[in-house]
This record gives structure tokens, sequence and C-alpha cells, in this order.
């Protein structure tokens, strides 16, 4: 749906870095419980492939910069069933996590080529590049940058054939919750798109369950 | 040959002791006194047979005649003789009261209180407590006045020593600091040099003080100053002081700012050094010292390396076998409660390894293994390294095994660490805490009637505080309500702390919630929703709230069967409002998940949509208006019966159209509250849904779509989001109402002229702003 968001689209800077100002917005579609589905590409030189992915919400701690979730893939070749992963985001929110990885084998290079590859990290890279985005406010920008760290298998066994060594930069557009991805390992074809958007699974409109922990 | 059991033995010897007690010659009482003294000491069986035999009241009479005696001593040798009786009682009544609960209940009950207290001011009239030195010196006194005064004070400290014995006990008299005259009794027991004497000054105020108005009092009248002194005297001094500061301080920031200054360095210094004093008691009564100074404010105690030292004090000072060890896993839970920085620091010096160590031992005194559970659930309260730490050593295993033990505290403790480390959804989603291990004997306690005790560190070392934890939710504000912001401990059922540990494990992300339904959750959980006790019902609510977010269609079902509409309808109008918010939450995730999971709220003729629109009408609570805005937000994704149905309860049911509870929503201050609104208008106008530009139009007639086109700079990014995709989704309509408005069929359609309207408002250009080109495009067309 076009919407006109021109004039919240760049980010500021932060000032007098309190934390709440830091923190990313509160986005409703990116709570727990909201479903997503979508496709990974994961052509090689052989051949041109996608697996049909679903990604469900589990728990967000925006103060932590913590999110995390199941991921689906529907149609993988080597499996009989569907192969769900556990994964663990770090949201990127000057407070808790920077743009700059720093583990998980990520060079700064490797971090700023992923991020690029997203149009709306565009009007942010001087200042990433400045200072590893520190100085930003993000807390207004209709975009919500994470890596997404598969942690264990689900519902199949490490014996599966399949690996979880990489880790996903992601992009969620607080507009319209599409999410954009690249997967990234050293040992895996590069650029992996992960392409998602929001599911109403088969509602007239989206509907929000909640749970909370004691 | 025929001979005596040693308990039969033992008690012709107390016989024959409690027989000359009662000898009418002074020397044979006295000796009796002696004896049964050297009895007792130290001994609790002998304390029980000889109380058993009737020796407290005896000896409390001995006291009551020697203190009457004194005063018509005919010579010295006999005043002498009735001193040494006094002096040998009141001991004898001090070893009774010591450490031994049913002792103190006894010397009370036998009325010796009043004739101990008379004994701190028992001189002649040239002595008065407090300056002995200073006026035998002024006064030049022979040496056989000096002896006469030495043996005074043998019986004032004698006396003190015995009240001392009895202020250690929760029995003993409340003493009032509010009157005058006590408050300078206090002083002058404090400026006392006798350490029996100050250091029951110092006993008096932490069994006593009470109220932060009491604490002030003290500190007014310049106690602190006093107490800090001492800090400098003799072990029994020290210790005194170091527990009487404590209680002042406790949870008084005004009392602690007051005391923090420049002037008070070396008192600091002095209180931190105690922290590796040699004894053990005086290094946890010097951290409980700090630890309240720190709890009043993050600003004091900042240095990382007292905050370590005072960690790694109390970790290892579990490892005294004694009270003292009992004692600080307490002290360690107050020192890191809701504090994640101080959880993280006791993580990094490898307190869960240190406190599972403890646990591992085995048959541990029960106060100690409910402290040590206690601190490893407030460890594993906010940090995910510390739940994997719990998880890889499988301390779950000995929590478990604590579910059901003999003591109601140590189960209730297992369930707040259960609590704990179930917060780690990492785990939840991977069905750890969903088995039959846990959930068994989890369930088992929702029947548990008994009821734990809370408390926290230094209950017994500083006595007169017995704050309420963070426990489940509801029962602290409940605690310190109950007690007229008294601040002191309650007892809460069991089965409330296993509904706190419940509510997480059920949050379960595979499908194993069955388990918990097999093994009779459910129907227990459904049961304790018609508690009359409002934390029972919350907390059971909690639990099936959680329970039945993202569940499939068979466990709903069952949940529902269970449940009941009409059950469901009463508790979303329960006269408390946190039973109402969870009622609500609950409806919340029952309607959503599958579209059929919507007719849930259309059962018994619609009374829980009836409930949920009657409380939306008159809730004043921001979070049950969230709470209630997502029901009806949920049920607008169903059918157009559904949608149809929300609109009724929006504006039907208004007492004026114009003042549907959803434009109050839109207005609030709360942007969560916003957020559910407009949501709720987004889902009733979805496009995707014949009867949206019907319903738009009715919106638009109740003043609502007005409203959301207001928001369109909502400060919250959220909400204005939403609202510009409304304005779009609007929009949308207009393109198509259009082609109604103009075909003939709808030129007498009342719908028809109010999307003229309508559109006449957009095309003066009010929603210019927002709409897209194309559409923009298609109205200027007009």
């Amino acid at each position: 749906m076009p919407v006109r968001v021109a004039e919240s689209s760049a980010p500021s800077q932060v000032s007098g870095a309190h934390s709440e100002e830091s923190s990313p917005p509160i986005c409703s579609l990116l709570t727990v419980g909201q479903a997503f589905s979508g496709t990974q590409n994961v052509s090689n030189l052989q051949k041109e492939e996608a697996w049909r992915v679903n990604v469900r919400i589990q728990g967000c701690d925006l103060e932590h910069g913590y999110l995390c979730g199941t991921m689906e893939a529907l149609n993988v070749p080597m499996a009989d069933t569907p192969v769900v992963t556990f994964w663990e985001g770090e949201i990127v929110d000057a407070k808790n996590y920077t743009f700059y990885t720093g583990k998980w084998e990520a060079t700064p290079e490797d971090d700023i080529r992923h991020w690029t590859k997203f149009p709306s990290f565009a009007p942010l890279l001087s200042r990433v590049e400045a200072d590893g985005g520190k100085s930003l406010d993000l807390s207004n920008y209709p975009y919500i940058f994470m890596r997404w760290k598969e942690q264990y298998f689900v519902n199949v066994g490490t014996d599966c054939g399949l690996t979880i060594a990489g880790f996903y930069y992601v992009c969620f557009s607080c507009s319209d919750g599409s999410i954009n991805g690249f997967y990234y390992d050293p040992n895996s074809s590069p650029f992996q798109k992960l392409e998602l958007k929001c599911a109403n699974e088969g509602r007239s409109g989206f509907s929000f369950s909640s749970y909370e922990l004691q | 040959m025929p001979t005596t059991t040693a308990s039969a033995a033992g008690t012709t010897v107390g016989n024959n002791i409690l027989l000359r007690l009662t000898s009418g010659e002074r020397d044979v009482k006295l000796k009796a006194l002696r004896e049964l003294k050297n009895q007792i000491i130290g001994n609790r069986t002998k304390k029980l047979s000889f109380l058993k035999l009737g020796a407290v009241p005896a000896v409390a009479g001995i006291l009551s005649d020697a203190v009457s005696a004194v005063d018509v001593a005919d010579d010295d040798e006999n005043d002498r003789i009735v001193k040494d009786i006094i002096v040998q009682s009141a001991a004898v009544l001090g070893s009774f009261a010591c450490g031994f609960e049913a002792g103190v209940r006894a010397v009370l009950d036998a009325g010796a209180f009043p004739n101990l207290s008379r004994l701190l001011s028992y001189t002649d009239e040239n002595f008065k407590i407090g300056d002995f030195g200073d006026i035998l010196i002024q006064r030049g006194c022979l040496v056989e006045e000096m002896l006469l005064h030495k043996s005074y004070m043998e019986v004032v400290d004698a006396g003190a020593r015995s009240l001392k014995m009895i202020y250690q006990s929760k029995m003993a008299p409340k003493y009032d600091f509010l009157q005058e005259e006590n408050m300078e009794f206090l002083l002058s027991l404090l400026n006392n040099e006798s350490e029996n004497v100050s250091g029951l000054g110092a006993s008096i105020i932490s069994h006593s003080c009470k109220t932060s108005l009491e604490q002030k009092l003290l500190f007014d009248a310049g106690v602190l100053k006093r107490l800090t002194s001492l800090l400098g005297g003799s072990l029994i001094q020290r210790d005194a002081s170091l527990e009487s500061i404590a209680t002042i301080f406790k949870n008084n920031p005004e009392v602690v700012s007051k005391f923090v200054g420049p002037d008070t360095g070396r008192t600091l210094s002095c209180i931190i050094d105690l922290v590796k004093d040699r004894f053990a008691r005086t290094r946890l009564l010097a951290s409980l010292c700090l630890i309240v100074i720190r709890n009043a404010s993050a600003c004091y105690l900042q240095d990382v390396g007292i905050k370590t030292k005072l960690i790694n004090n109390l970790l290892e000072l579990l490892d005294d076998p004694g009270q003292v060890g009992d004692e600080a896993s307490f002290a360690f839970s107050s020192l890191i409660a809701e504090k994640e920085d101080m959880q993280k620091l006791a993580f990094e010096v490898n307190g869960i390894d240190k406190l599972y160590n403890h646990l591992q031992k085995g048959s541990l005194h029960p106060r100690r293994f409910e402290g040590i559970l206690l601190a490893l659930a407030d460890m594993c309260s906010k940090l995910e390294c510390c739940r994997s730490r719990c998880l890889s050593l499988q301390v779950l295993n000995l929590v478990v095994d604590a579910l059901a033990h003999d003591s109601s505290d140590v189960r209730s403790a297992a369930c707040m660490c259960l609590r704990s480390v179930s917060r780690s959804i990492k785990n939840l989603s991977a069905g750890s805490f969903m088995n039959e291990t846990i959930v068994i004997p989890l369930v088992r306690l929702l029947d548990d009637t008994s009821t734990a005790v809370q408390k926290v560190m230094g209950q017994t070392i500083s006595n007169s505080f017995d704050w309420p934890r963070s426990v489940v939710f509801g029962w602290e504000a409940k605690c310190i309500l109950a007690s007229g912001c008294n601040l002191r401990g309650s007892s809460m059922p069991i089965s409330v702390a296993a509904l706190g540990a419940i509510s997480n494990i059920v949050v379960d992300f595979t499908t194993r919630r069955s388990t918990f339904i097999r093994l009779g959750g459910v129907k227990l959980l459904v049961q304790l929703l018609k508690s009359m006790d409002s934390t029972i019902r919350l907390n059971a609510l909690w639990a099936l709230r959680n329970l039945i977010f993202l569940a499939e269609d068979k466990c709903k079902e069952e949940i529902f069967m269970e449940l009941t509409a009409s059950l469901l309808a009463s508790l979303i109008c329960d006269p408390e409002p946190s039973v109402q918010e969870q009622a609500l939450a609950l409806v919340r995730n029952l309607v959503d998940g599958r579209i059929n999971s919507v007719e849930y709220i259309f059962a018994e003729d619609g009374i829980i949509l009836d409930a949920v629109g009657r409380q939306l009408r008159i809730a004043s609570k921001a979070e049950i208006e969230i709470q209630g805005m997502y029901v009806l937000s949920n049920v607008a994704t169903g059918k157009e019966s559904h949608k149809e149905a929300v609109m009724d309860q929006l504006l039907l049911h208004a007492e004026n159209k114009a003042q549907s509870c959803i434009i109050k929503f839109l207005q609030s201050n709360d942007s969560r509250l916003r957020t559910a609104a407009v949501w709720a208008v987004l889902n009733l106008t979805c496009s995707s849904s014949p009867g949206a530009s019907g319903r738009l139009v009715e919106l638009r007639d109740a003043g609502i779509v007005s409203h959301v086109k207001n928001m369109v700079n909502d400060p919250c990014l959220d909400v204005k989001l939403r609202v510009r995709t409304a304005l779009g989704q609007f929009t949308s309509f207009d393109d198509s109402l259009i082609l109604c408005i103009f075909s003939p069929a709808a030129s007498n359609n009342k719908a028809s002229t109010s999307c003229l309207q309508f559109l006449t408002v957009r095309a003066v250009g009010e929603l210019s702003h927002v709409v897209d080109p194309s559409s923009k495009q298609a109205a200027d067309s007009l």
C-alpha cells in the first residue's frame, strides 16, 4: 500500500543518549505470536533453488535488544519433513548492539557489504562508517535492523545434513511488516536472500495474541 | 540388679535441683541456681526438660523475691547473697531464653520481664546507670564502695544479658521509641560502658524498630552516632551495633541519605573493613549494613570492587555450618534481587556453581535449603546466562525434588526458582519444562493448602524486619497493604507460588500442552478461578492465558469446555481490575489463531462478547482497555458477521454514537491503547471484506474516521504507520464508492450519500497529504 513516510525516513542523531531514545520503535507487527511467510533463495552456480520459509516470533525483549523465534523451511530437498530451527536475534539499537557483528566470522567489511544490500540502510551508511552507528537514534526510523542466528534444530537431529553455522542480516519494515534478509556463512553460497511477508493466516486483517512470563 | 534409665535419672536430678530451689536457706538456693545454670547452658534438651518440670516459674519467683528483699537486706553479707541470687536467677532465665522460643515464652509468661528490666536501674541512689565511672571519680569513692559498685554492676549486667536474650526473640514486647523518656533511656543504655548494657540497647533497636517513623526518630535522636562509635568496641558491641545500623537504614532512603555524606567516609570504611573480619557473624552483619545502604539508592557503593567483595563474602559465608551460613543466602538475595548488574557480577564469580555445590550436599536444614533456592531464583530472574548454567548443571533435578519437600517454605522457594529458570524462551521453545517430571509435582501443589512465609535477609540475625520479597504477581502489593505500609512479611499460599512457575512453563511452543491437560492441570486451574482470593484467581487466569497462547484447536476446545463461557464472562467483570485484564487477555488469545476460534466469543448467546463490550465502556485502566480492544480487533479479523458484531459493540451499545469508547481510546495518552484502537478500525475496514465500505461509512458517521485522520502525525511511530495504512485503506474505498455512488442502483443508498459527503471533504484536500497519487488523481478527476 502506498504510504508516504518520507519525512521520518532520515534517522536523527542521538542527543543526550537516553536509553529510551535510542531504543528501536515498538512495532505491533514485530511482537510475539506474529507469523511471516516467504522464501529463501538458496541458488548456487549449479541450480536455481528457493525454499519456502515460515517464521514465528516467540520472544521479544526490546530493552535487551533481543528477539527470538522459529524458522520453518518447507521444501528442503534432503529432509522428509519441514525443518524447524530456533533462532535468536540481536536488534541493532546502538545500545545493546551495533551494525558491526564482531563475531560469527563476520568482518566489518562483511557487515557493510550485507547492510548496504538494504536500500533503507543507505541513509545510515556514513554514520555507521564513522562510528559504527553508535550516534544514531533509530527509535523513529521505520526500519529495524537485526541479526538472526539459528541456535538449534527443533524437530530434526544435527545429523540431518543441514547446517545452521551462518546467520542472517535482517531488515524489518515497520510499515507493512515485510522482512528482507541475507544469509551469511563463509562456507555457503553468498547473499542467499530471505523474503518474508506478514502472514494473516486466512484472516481478514491482523490478529494479535500475547503471553507474559512471571 | 535393677537400675533407672538415663532419662529417669535426669528427671530425678532435675527434681532434686527444683526441690533445692525452694529451700529456705539462701546458700542452698544459690547453689541450686548455679547448678541449674550449668546444666542448661547450650543444651536445648536440658532446657526443654527443666521447662517441663516448671523450673522457669520457680526461678522467676526467686528473682522476684530477691528483688524485693535486696532493699531490706540487714547486713552486707546478706546483701551480697541476695545480689548473687539475683545475678544467678537472671542468668538462668537468660539461658532459658537464649535461642529457645519456648524458653522465651515461659520467661515472659512467668512475669520475669518487668523484674529483669528493674535490674537495669538497680543501683542505690548514688549510682545512676551510665555514669558509674564519672561518679566514682568525682566522689573519691573508697575501695569498699568500689566493690559495692562492682556488685551492682554485676546485677545490671546480668539483667541486661538476660533481656538481650529475650530481645533476640520476636516474642519480646515492643519497645516504644515514640515516648521521649524511653528514647532517653535507650540512649543511656547505648552510652553505658558495659558491653552487655549497650548491646541490649542495640538489641532493642533491632527488635523494635519497625517503621520508617521510628527509624527517623532514632536517627534524629543521635542513636546512629552512638552506634557507629560502638563499631570500635568489643565483638559483642560491634555486632550489636552493625545489626542496629542495618535496622535503622533498611528501606529508608531518607535516613541513608542523611547519613551518607562527607563525614561518614570513616564509618563506611570501617564497615567495609568489617566485611573481611575474622568472625563470620561480623562479616555477615557488616555485609547486611552495606546491602541496606546500597539498596537505598544505586548511587551508593558503586565501586565494582566493593560490590564484588560483598558478593564473594556472602558466597563464602555459605560455608559456615551455623546460623550465619543459613542467613548468608538471604543476604545474597537481597543484594542481587532486581539488579541485573549485581546478578552479572555474581555470575562472573561462579555464583550459580557455588550455590549448586551447597544444594548438592543434600540433607540441608530447611532454612538453608530455602535460602539457596531463593538465591538461585534471584540469580536467574533476569539473565539467560544464569538460567543456561543452571540447566547445564542440571540444578532443576534438585529443584524438582524440593517441590515435594516437607517444609512449605522450601516448596515455595523451589517454585520461585523454577519460575525464574523457566523465563528462558530458548528453553521454553525447546519444550525443556513441559514434561511429567516437572508438571506432576507442580500440579500437585495447586491443591496444597499450606502457606509459606516470605522472608528476606537476616530474618533472625536482624529480626525486626521481614520484608516481603518480590514474589508472584499481586502478592507483594497485598503484603504491603495488609501490613499498613509496615513492610512486614506475610504468608503466601503454596498454590500461588506454584501458579507463578506454571504460568511460565505452559508457554509451550511445541505441541506438548496436552501433557499439562492430561495431568489434570486445566481442571485444577479452573477450580482456582472460583477462589475467593483474587490473587489466586489472577494467577490461575494468567496460567490459562499463557497456556492458550498459540494453542492448537483441540487444546483450545478442551480448555474452553472446562472454562465455560459464563465463567469467563463473569471473570471479565470481576471486581478486581487485574483479574479483568487477565481474563480479557485470555479471550484475546482464545479468539486468535484459526478463524473458527472466533466463534468461542459467541457461545451462550455471546455473553463473552457482551461482557467485553460492557467492560470497555466502563473501564478506566489502560491495561484493561488495551486487552479489550485487542479482543475486538481479533474478532474483527473474522467473517462479516463477526465484524458486524464488533461494530455493534462499538456503536450500537454506545449511549451516543459520537461517544463510542473507541474515540476515547484513539485519544488516549497511552500509545499502546491508540495502536490497539487503530488496529480494530483497520480490521473492520479491511479491503478484502465485502461489507468494509458500509462499515467505513458508519465509522465516519460516528466521528471515528475523522479522529483517525487527525492521528496521521501521531508521536508514536507504530500508531502513525497504522493510521497511514488505515487512511490508505479508506482511500481505496473512495474509488470503489465513487462507482457505487454513480451507479443508478445506488442512488437511493444512505451509504452513498454519506460517502459523497466524505469524498467532498477529501476533494477539498483534507486528506490530500496522505492518499496515494493514483487515488488522488481519481478523486481529482471528479
